[in-house]
């Protein structure tokens, strides 16, 4: 490990983790380092325009560089770029806004995010990170791991985020079954109080899961009395489309025949 | 806030000093709904903002809806008992408030209206009770601890000190007003956390810098309960003084 780039990327994180903008000194007490030190990599990452300072109040924060770098990310990662018309066809489908997400780690990451198509003010969620037992994405894309991963996962922390939650290892083995048989998951306020989603897995040439797509909205219009099967099958339509445009055949497809 | 109504003790025997300071009746909860509803009206979009940089901004126009809700179905009830009227309140909210404060808050004010029961007035012990129900329903729904940057850090450091300005032989006034104020000192301690329940907790280390909407209505609350209860209590005095004076 390179010393110093493994400080830059701590000023980088530092800078990333609140909206205020901090000083040489407060960097350097908050990472340990002298200010000499935190200074002389400041200075490296502006002339970058990784970091910018605020001429008014000395303080640096994050800077131009970076957001194109995550544009760069976003754009680099073939499942976003495949799924922005399939999503868009989701969203308006169905009236709901649509997720996109990559399993990392034992963490949903959400890569795309349609709004819900009714002119309301709503936050783009792309970038959010949800833990993968307490969304429906997550349990689409676990039920088609294999078992070694999938095991793995399970025995992980499964953190409650809700009253509704599900966090017995058993419980979840159990739905997950139920998603495979469905050909799409579901979640029930189980990582945000009033929000529902239901989603269905993503696969790529080899059959193997790269992601899955789904609908995400308050509970009383998803969920009304269970999931409403016309919903079901506008997602499972769409995570078959977009699988056979990243190379899934049918016979590869283990949710194709659903 | 406005300043403490100066309580007119003299000329009141204990006995009727004691009566006063137990009561609280379905009037002082009709009261406090009010005072709610003129808050969240004011402060709307304040919460909105808030909700903006960790949640989906909408907050403030939910809680507003939902009391404006509240307040028309409680408007067209003559007569209830506070704690019927608080379980009206908690239905309503269930019912027109959408995203997560519905069920919470929802919840809080049942739960509050159950412990209450039908009891035509009850007092400061009973009201801690009901409080006490709120936090246990809301924790059963969102999970919450102290600490994960949520309602339930206004809500808790409100209680223990309701809780201990009673034990310590405070009155209601001074209970409801450490309340108030614990809840706003909550309410600020959840700027620097990072959140770990609800949409803020997907935003990871960037949910830290900003404070929580649902802390802040939850002080939004107990300064408004605070108010109806100083409010009250003074027009009970006023009352009270008149039928001393035309008395023998």
């Amino acid at each position: 490990m390179i010393q110093s780039v493994g400080r830059a990327a701590r000023i980088l994180k530092a800078l990333g983790s609140e909206s205020a903008r901090l000083g040489v000194t407060e960097l350097a007490e908050r990472l340990g380092l002298a200010k000499a030190t935190v200074y002389g990599l400041l200075r490296t990452l502006e002339a970058h325009q990784l970091v910018e300072q605020d001429l008014e109040t000395g303080k640096y924060r994050l800077g131009p560089a970076l957001l194109q770098l995550g544009n760069a990310f976003l754009d680099n990662n073939e499942l976003r770029a495949r799924s922005l018309l399939w999503a868009e066809t989701l969203a308006s489908r169905a009236r709901e806004a649509v997720h996109v997400g990559v399993l990392y780690g034992p963490n949903v990451l959400l890569v795309h995010h349609v709004f819900r198509p009714d002119n309301s003010l709503q936050i783009l969620q792309v970038g959010a990170s949800i833990p993968w037992h307490a969304c429906a994405l997550g349990k689409a894309m676990v039920a088609y791991l294999e078992p070694d991963a999938r095991a793995e996962l399970l025995a992980g922390p499964l953190p409650r985020l809700t009253g509704r939650t599900v966090t017995g290892r058993e419980a979840l083995e159990a739905e997950l079954a139920v998603a495979v048989a469905r050909g799409v998951a579901v979640e029930d306020q189980e990582a945000i109080v009033g929000e529902a989603g239901i989603a269905a897995a993503l696969f790529d040439n080899r059959g193997a899961v790269v992601g899955a797509i789904g609908l995400a909205g308050p509970v009383e219009r998803l969920l009304p009395d269970g999931p409403v099967a016309e919903t079901v099958s506008a997602v499972k339509e769409a995570a078959r489309g977009l699988s056979r445009e990243l190379g899934a055949g049918r016979p590869a497809m283990p949710g194709a025949g659903a | 806030m406005p300043a403490a109504v100066a309580v007119p003790w003299a000329g009141w025997s204990p006995r009727a000093r004691r009566e006063a300071a137990r009561i609280v009746d379905a009037a002082c909860v009709r009261l406090w709904l009010t005072e709610v509803a003129a808050r969240l009206a004011a402060e709307r979009d304040f919460l909105t903002q808030l909700d903006a940089a960790i949640g989906d901004a909408d907050h403030g126009v939910n809680m507003h809806r939902g009391f404006t809700a509240v307040m028309a179905r409680v408007g067209a009830v003559e007569e209830a008992t506070g704690g019927q009227l608080l379980k009206l309140a908690g239905r309503t909210f269930v019912s027109t408030v959408g995203g997560a404060a519905g069920p919470l808050y929802g919840t809080a004010f049942l739960q509050a209206g159950e412990a209450l029961g039908d009891a035509e007035r009850f007092g400061p012990k009973l009201l801690l009770d009901a409080m006490r129900a709120s936090l246990e329903g809301v924790q059963r729904v969102g999970a919450a601890a102290p600490g994960d940057k949520t309602m339930v850090d206004a809500l808790t450091p409100a209680l223990s000190a309701y809780e201990l300005e009673l034990r310590t032989g405070g009155s209601l006034e001074t209970a409801v007003s450490g309340a108030r104020e614990a809840a706003a000192e909550g309410m600020r301690a959840t700027i620097p956390l990072q959140a770990r329940k609800g949409r803020a907790s997907y935003l990871g280390p960037r949910s830290v810098g900003h404070q929580d909407p649902g802390a802040t209505s939850t002080t939004l609350m107990f300064a408004a309960l605070e108010q109806a209860v100083l409010a009250d209590r003074s027009q009970r005095f006023a009352g009270g003084a008149r039928r001393r004076v035309s008395g023998p």
